[in-house]
C-alpha cells in the first residue's frame, strides 16, 4: 500500500512540474518506478527497431547543405519520419561556432522505412580530423551537395579530400538549384564534372547516384518533380547506396581482462566488458598481452551470478578458463578469438592533443617525449617519435606520430587510446597502422 | 620575384596541357554536345568561374572565348566587391601566417578567413603570398637604415598595391568572390636590422603550397645579436620555437628570477628545445642576446576584441 502512494505522489509530481523540468524528474523516477512494474506509464522511449547510420552533408558554402536538410526532415515530416526544423533552427550561428571540447555540429536525425539516420553538418576541417580522432561523430557515408548553376567550387574539392580522409567510404551526391537553371545541357555538364572530380578523389565516380533536385522547391511546396520527389528519391539512394556499417555483434569476440579471481573448487574465473563479438561456453581463447600469449577454453559464463551459455558485445560478465592459475593473467591482458589480434610495440596513430583550455598541457612536446598510453584496460609508456617535417606539437592540435611502446600489447588498426602524463591528460589517439618495430626502436628503451 | 614569374608560367602551361586533354575525352565520351558546350566546359575549366556566369560570358562574346574571359574576370571583381560588401560583419578567425624573409628582412603577415577549409585552398594561400609580397615590396621604398619595425593594421595594408599591379582590397575582394567567404588581412608586421643583427623565425603548422613563403597557424620571429657557436641560423630557429611554445608577454632581464610554470617573460623561462637551462643561461653559453621577438597566432586578436 505505502509503495501504491508513493508512486501516485509521484506521478501528481510529474504532472505538476514545467515542461523543462519533466525530463530530470522521469530519470529520477526511472528506478522506482521499473522496480514496481510501473515502467510503462513512464515517458516516450527510444525505439531501436530500425539499423542506425551516421551521416552528413558537404558542399560549397551557399550550395545548399542546410537548405537540403531542412528539406529532408520537412518531407521526412510528412511521413512521420521527423521532426520538421527550419533553416534557421539547424543553422543557429554564432552560438553554433562557438567551438567547446566537444563539436557543436548540429546534430538532426529522421526515419526513413528501412533505417534509422542521424545527421551532421560539416564545421571545419580541424574540427572533423578532432572528431574522427576522439570518436565524437562518424559519418558511415554522406551527401555530396553541388549547386547546379555553380557546378564544383574550391571548398567541394576541400569537402571531399576531407571524407577521404576520415574514411569515408560512400559519397552520393545531389545537385541542387536545379529550379535555377533552364537548361538541361548544363544539368549534365554539372554532373559530368562532378563524376570526374569523384573519381579524382579516388570514389568510384561512374556508379555514384546523383539525384537532380531543388531543396528549395522542396521547402516551398513548388514543382513537385524536381522538389519533393527529389528528396524522396535522395533518401532511396542512400537507403540503396550506403551500406550498413558491420556491427560489433559480428567481429571476432575480444574481452579486456578487468579482474582475475580464484573461485575454491571451480577454478580461476577473468572478469570484464565484452568489447565486441560473441562468447559461447566451450569457445577457444587466446590471452595476450604483458609479454605473455597462451590458448585456453571457456568452460563457463557468469554474468550478475547467474550463468549464461553465450554473452554478446557490452556484457559485463566473468568467464570461467580451463586450466588457469590466478598467476597467469593479470589486469590490462586481453582475451580474444585466438589469432584475431597480434601484440604490437610501434604504431603509427593520429593524435588530438588536448588544449590548456581542454585541461591538456600548456606546452609543446618534440620527438622522445615520453607520456603514458591507455587503452582497453591496460597502460604502459611509449615514446612518441614525430615524423619528419613536423618538429613539435602544440597544444589544441592533430598530428600523425609513431609510437613505441615499452612492452608490445594487444593492439589493433581503429583502436582508441589515451595519452596522459603525470596527472594530466594530454590527449586523445587512434591507432592507423602497426609498424615492426627495429633495432633502433629497442635501443630507445635502453635494450639491445 | 623571377623565379615567381617562372612559377605561374609553368603553372598556366600545366592549365593549358590539361584542358585540351578534357575536351577531348569529353568529345569521345558525349559526342552528341553541340560545340558552345564544348567551348563552355573549356571557359569553365580554364576559369574555374560558375557554370551559370561561363555561359553569361559566352552568350555576351558571341563563343568568343577570350572576349568571355575578360568579361568574367571583370565580372568576378564586381562580384566580389558586392559580396565582400555583404559578408562584411562575419566573423573570420581561422586562416594563415604567412612569413618571408629575405637577407636581414622579414615580414610576417595574418589573413584570417572564417573555416580552415578555405585556408587549405591555393587560391587563399597566393593571396597570404600576395599580401607578404605587397607589404615586403612597402618595406624596401623606405630609405632608412638600422633597426626598423613596423606594425601595419587592415587599413594601411589595404592601401597597398599587389606586386603584379591591382590593389590589395581588389585583390581581396577578389579572393573573396571567388571562395564565398569572409576574408581579413588581420596584421602585418616588417622588420629589417642592421647586418650584423639576425632575425630567426619559425612557423609552425606549415602547410606547403607556395614557393618563397612559409605558411602556418603559428608564427614567430626573435631578433638576436651575437656571433653563437652553433650557428645563426640554428639559433634563431631554437629561439623562435621557444618564443612560438611559450608565448612569453616580455623580455625580461638577463638575471631575472624565474617564477616557475607562469612565467610570461622571455629570459627567465626555461628554454623549451633545452630544458636544463633558462633561455638567459642558453643565450650566455652561445654568447648571443635577444633583442626583441614577435609572436602571431591566427586568430588570436579577433578573439581578444
Amino acid at each position: 500500500m505505502a509503495a501504491l502512494v508513493s508512486v501516485r505522489a509521484c506521478l501528481s509530481a510529474l504532472q505538476l512540474t514545467s515542461p523543462s523540468l519533466l525530463h530530470s524528474s522521469f530519470k529520477l523516477c526511472a528506478v522506482p518506478l521499473s522496480r514496481r512494474n510501473f515502467a510503462a506509464e513512464a515517458k516516450k522511449v527510444f525505439a531501436r527497431d530500425k539499423p542506425h547510420l551516421n551521416i552528413g552533408t558537404i558542399g560549397h558554402v551557399d550550395h545548399g547543405k542546410t537548405t537540403l536538410t531542412a528539406a529532408i526532415t520537412k518531407v521526412l515530416a510528412e511521413a512521420g519520419g521527423a521532426n520538421y526544423k527550419s533553416y534557421e533552427d539547424i543553422d543557429n550561428a554564432p552560438e553554433e561556432k562557438a567551438r567547446g571540447i566537444t563539436i557543436n555540429a548540429s546534430h538532426v536525425e529522421y526515419t526513413t522505412a528501412n533505417r534509422h539516420y542521424a545527421h551532421t553538418d560539416c564545421p571545419g576541417h580541424a574540427d572533423y580530423v578532432k572528431n574522427m580522432i576522439t570518436g565524437t561523430a562518424q559519418m558511415d557515408g554522406c551527401i555530396l551537395v553541388v549547386a547546379a548553376t555553380d557546378g564544383q567550387m574550391p571548398q567541394t574539392r576541400e569537402h571531399l579530400l576531407l571524407a577521404r580522409q576520415i574514411g569515408v567510404q560512400h559519397v552520393v551526391v545531389y545537385i541542387n538549384k536545379a529550379d535555377a537553371v533552364d537548361d538541361k545541357e548544363m544539368l549534365d555538364l554539372v554532373e559530368l564534372e562532378i563524376r570526374e572530380l569523384l573519381t579524382e578523389f579516388g570514389y568510384d565516380g561512374e556508379n555514384t547516384p546523383v539525384v537532380v533536385g531543388s531543396a528549395l522547391c522542396a521547402l516551398e511546396n513548388k514543382k513537385p518533380e524536381l522538389g519533393v520527389n527529389s528528396i524522396m528519391k535522395l533518401l532511396e539512394v542512400i537507403d540503396g547506396h550506403i551500406p550498413l556499417p558491420s556491427r560489433d555483434l559480428d567481429k571476432p569476440f575480444l574481452m579486456p581482462v578487468d579482474g582475475v579471481y580464484s573461485i575454491p573448487g571451480r577454478g580461476t574465473v577473468v572478469s570484464g566488458t565484452l568489447e565486441r563479438g560473441v562468447i559461447k561456453k566451450g569457445d577457444e581463447c587466446e590471452f595476450l598481452g604483458h609479454n605473455r600469449c597462451f590458448k585456453s577454453i571457456i568452460t563457463g559464463i557468469e554474468m550478475f551470478h547467474k550463468s549464461l551459455d553465450r554473452a554478446e558485445a557490452g556484457d559485463n560478465m566473468g568467464a570461467l578458463i580451463r586450466g588457469l592459475k590466478r598467476e597467469d593473467v593479470r589486469r590490462g591482458m586481453v582475451m580474444i578469438k585466438p589469432g584475431s589480434i597480434q601484440p604490437h610495440q610501434k604504431i603509427r596513430a593520429q593524435v588530438y592533443i588536448l588544449s590548456k583550455e581542454e585541461g591538456g598541457r600548456h606546452k609543446p612536446f618534440f620527438t622522445n617525449f615520453t607520456p603514458i598510453m591507455f587503452s582497453l584496460t591496460w597502460d604502459m609508456a611509449c615514446i612518441v617519435e614525430l615524423l619528419p617535417g613536423k618538429e613539435m606539437v602544440m597544444p589544441g592540435e592533430d598530428t600523425a606520430v609513431n609510437l613505441i611502446l615499452r612492452q608490445p600489447m594487444a593492439l589493433d588498426k581503429g583502436q582508441r587510446f589515451t595519452l596522459r602524463d603525470g596527472n594530466q591528460t594530454i590527449g586523445t589517439g587512434l591507432v592507423t597502422d602497426i609498424l615492426t618495430i627495429t633495432k633502433d626502436d629497442k635501443y630507445t628503451w635502453g635494450e639491445k | 620575384m623571377a623565379m615567381y614569374s617562372l612559377f605561374r608560367s609553368v603553372r598556366s602551361e600545366v592549365v593549358k596541357g590539361c584542358l585540351t586533354q578534357h575536351v577531348q575525352s569529353l568529345f569521345t565520351s558525349c559526342p552528341s554536345l553541340a560545340a558552345d558546350k564544348a567551348l563552355l566546359l573549356q571557359l569553365r575549366k580554364s576559369t574555374g568561374y560558375t557554370f551559370v556566369n561561363c555561359k553569361k560570358a559566352l552568350e555576351k562574346c558571341n563563343n568568343d572565348i577570350t572576349q568571355a574571359e575578360s568579361w568574367l574576370h571583370e565580372q568576378a571583381k564586381k562580384e566580389g566587391w558586392s559580396k565582400a560588401t555583404k559578408l562584411e560583419g562575419r566573423k573570420a578567425k581561422e586562416g594563415l601566417i604567412g612569413l618571408m624573409m629575405h637577407d636581414n628582412a622579414a615580414v610576417m603577415v595574418e589573413v584570417n578567413c572564417e573555416t580552415d577549409f578555405v585556408a587549405r585552398n591555393e587560391k587563399f594561400q597566393q593571396l597570404v603570398k600576395d599580401v607578404a609580397l605587397s607589404v615586403m615590396a612597402h618595406q624596401s621604398t623606405s630609405k632608412k637604415t638600422g633597426f626598423i619595425k613596423s606594425v601595419l593594421s587592415s587599413e594601411d595594408m589595404s592601401k597597398l598595391n599587389a606586386p603584379d599591379g591591382p590593389s590589395l582590397a581588389d585583390q581581396l575582394a577578389l579572393t573573396i568572390g571567388r571562395l564565398g567567404e569572409n576574408i581579413a588581412m588581420r596584421r602585418a608586421v616588417s622588420l629589417s636590422v642592421p647586418s650584423d643583427w639576425h632575425i630567426g623565425s619559425y612557423i609552425h603548422g606549415t602547410v606547403a603550397g607556395q614557393v618563397g613563403i612559409e605558411m602556418g597557424r603559428y608564427g614567430s620571429l626573435v631578433v638576436f645579436q651575437g656571433e653563437p657557436k652553433e650557428g645563426t641560423y640554428a639559433l634563431g630557429r631554437k629561439l623562435a620555437q621557444h618564443v612560438m611554445g611559450e608565448a612569453p608577454v616580455s623580455l625580461g632581464n638577463m638575471d631575472d628570477l624565474s617564477c616557475g610554470d607562469s612565467e610570461t617573460r622571455l629570459l627567465p623561462q626555461t628554454f623549451l628545445p633545452d630544458p636544463k637551462y633558462t633561455v638567459a643561461q642558453y643565450l650566455t653559453l652561445q654568447d648571443a642576446r635577444v633583442l626583441d621577438f614577435i609572436r602571431f597566432q591566427c586568430g588570436e586578436s579577433s578573439s581578444q576584441e
